[in-house]
């Protein structure tokens, strides 16, 4: 058979295998990858899987590994995980007849040829991104993209197949076989929940989901599970992934190092973060309707609880940085209590649309107000300025500060941003 | 008059500078400028498998390679006798001038002429070659 075949590549333990290639102290030796603010583990070496460690688990949980088993931590560090998953992506390009960014580590890329052809791609894919980037990836490839997540799944769990499965290459029994010992819940966009619904008409395993009648998965379920179905069996029909923040929200919340409880730090948490969320649109043009603001007490403080968290209709849609900013600081201020320590809150945009608010609605509401339409013009500075020399450059209010405010992230095991700063590139020693 | 400071411009490093559109003739040379030299062009023959390092030590000066320097590093290029490579050598990072000699391979630097033998149970893998130097000449 020959065409066009869909691969699935990613990155193996992606943020684990970043620090490994500019530390080789921890190849060979659990490393966990931390949340923002060094919350709990959110990456994890194989070592560290083996070791029982869970995605999730609080890190002060698996603080004891450190002296028992030489466990290496490390902060999340997106500037050096984002470069090389811009390096990695666009390698990928190179090879693909199309090419589709999933997520930060792992691309649908479009091959072409013979199978045998195909196999030989997927192998040059895999050793051109170890030589050049220096970390590992499984490369799945298939007919449909559901399938070659599959393959995918088969490639990381059987080591001998040296990170590469072509699954139209293995045999049919073979194949059957390992489909009907996998559960369900291992396909492409089945959850948990769904899992369970099918596991309760019976459908256990990846096997019989794909033996399942579509109709009556689409009538119980969805169309978006009765294209998986028709996935499983060869039929391509999952189209191009939209690369979106997520299903309809932008939310900018983190966890404080340090509490927040004056008026003043808690603007400018508010204003930075309303900023951010502004940008996110402008980014993917896309207009709010909803501004959700929210701060919260920790659970485990004695003092007072205080969690206020409020909703502003937007009178139309918007990502105006100046309004959302300024909505976001009066609702915060309202709602807030001087003297409580905060240790987290954010901002939450949704109600998403594409479009702007409809400017006829307005004869109705208020008259187009002349201070918003000289904040259009500042917002349109703020935005280009932001675009041009970053997102620090400029701000509004207190996000102005050219100062890292003290409640910022907290990562305290940071490795340097080797590539993307001049002061922290990596030192060899001569 | 008092005598103000001269006007500096803000240095720029955004890339080329760009040309002026003029208001009233044309400018005869618009047909023919296509940008300005981009150092990215000369210096990074992939920006994939480019990475930029910084020089610590006096010991490969012999290359032309100083200390404070940065170094070009392109991680796709194979490594030949006596490629200036950077490697990792029991967890430590290390700039040298890499030797093969039969089946033996050895690193070389100012400080050891002799090239330093591997031994059994070093852990050393080979980041990349360095294909540039970047001195500070002041």
């Amino acid at each position: 058979m020959s065409g066009d075949h869909v691969a699935l590549v990613d990155v193996n333990n992606f943020y684990v295998s970043c620090e490994r290639v500019f530390d080789q102290r921890l190849v060979n030796r659990p490393v966990v990858v931390l949340s923002n603010n060094d919350g709990c583990v959110v990456a994890r070496s194989q070592e560290a899987k083996d070791l029982g460690i869970g995605t999730g688990e609080p890190f002060f949980k698996v603080q004891r590994y450190i002296q028992s088993h030489n466990l290496a931590v490390r902060s999340s560090n997106y500037e050096l995980y984002g470069d090389m998953s811009a390096r990695v992506m666009e390698l990928l390009g190179r090879f693909g007849t199309w090419h589709e960014v999933y997520s930060i580590d792992e691309s649908f890329v479009g091959l072409e040829g013979n199978l045998e052809q195909v196999r030989t791609t997927a192998a040059q894919i895999r050793a051109s991104i170890d030589k050049s980037i220096g970390v590992p990836v499984c490369v799945g490839v298939s007919s449909t993209k559901t399938l070659a997540k599959f393959a995918n799944h088969i490639a990381k769990r059987n080591a001998n197949l040296g990170g590469v499965c072509v699954s139209e290459l293995m045999d049919q029994d073979v194949l059957d076989k390992i489909m009907s010992l996998v559960p369900a819940t291992e396909v492409w966009g089945v959850g948990r929940k769904t899992g369970a619904k099918l596991a309760g008409m019976g459908i256990q395993s990846i096997a019989d989901l794909k033996a399942s009648d579509p109709l009556a998965i689409r009538k119980k379920f969805s169309v978006v599970l009765q294209r998986t179905v028709f996935e499983l069996n060869g039929q391509r029909c999952i189209g191009p992934v939209e690369e979106r923040s997520d299903k309809g929200q932008v939310m900018f919340t983190r966890s404080f190092s340090t509490p927040v409880r004056t008026r003043e730090a808690m603007e400018e948490v508010m204003s930075i973060y309303a900023q951010k969320a502004a940008s996110r649109l402008a980014r993917e043009n896309r207009y709010a309707s909803l501004l959700t603001v929210t701060a919260g007490t920790s659970r485990f403080a004695k003092g007072e609880a205080s969690f206020p968290t409020t909703q502003v209709r937007l009178r139309r849609p918007t990502r105006d940085p100046i309004v959302l900013t300024r909505l976001a600081i009066a609702a915060m201020n309202e709602l807030m209590r001087p003297g409580v320590d905060y240790v987290r809150g954010g901002v939450i945009l949704s109600g998403l649309s594409d479009t702007p608010g409809d400017q006829q609605l307005d004869l109705f509401g208020e008259a187009a107000d002349p201070k918003e339409q000289e904040s259009a013009n500042v917002s349109q500075v703020v935005q280009n300025i932001s675009a041009k020399f970053g997102a620090q450059a400029i701000g509004l209010g207190r996000a102005g500060i050219a100062q890292v405010p003290d409640w910022s992230m907290k990562r305290e095991h940071i490795s340097q941003r080797f590539t993307t700063h001049w002061d922290e590139l990596p030192v060899v020693k001569a | 008059m008092s005598s103000a400071e001269p006007f500096v411009p803000e240095p720029s490093s955004a890339g080329p500078v760009q040309a002026v559109a003029a208001m009233g003739f044309p400018s005869p040379a618009r047909d023919y400028f296509d940008g300005g030299l981009d150092l990215n062009q000369l210096l990074v023959k992939d920006r994939v498998s480019t990475f930029i390092m910084r020089v610590g030590g006096h010991s490969m000066q012999s290359a032309g390679i100083y200390d404070g320097d940065e170094v070009i590093v392109d991680r796709s290029l194979p490594v030949r006798h006596n490629s200036v490579v950077v490697l990792s050598l029991n967890g430590q990072m290390l700039i040298r001038r890499w030797q093969v000699n039969g089946s033996k391979t050895g690193l070389l630097c100012d400080e050891s002429p002799i090239p330093v033998t591997l031994a059994e149970g070093d852990e050393v893998s080979i980041f990349g070659v360095v294909t540039r130097c970047l001195h500070h000449v002041r």
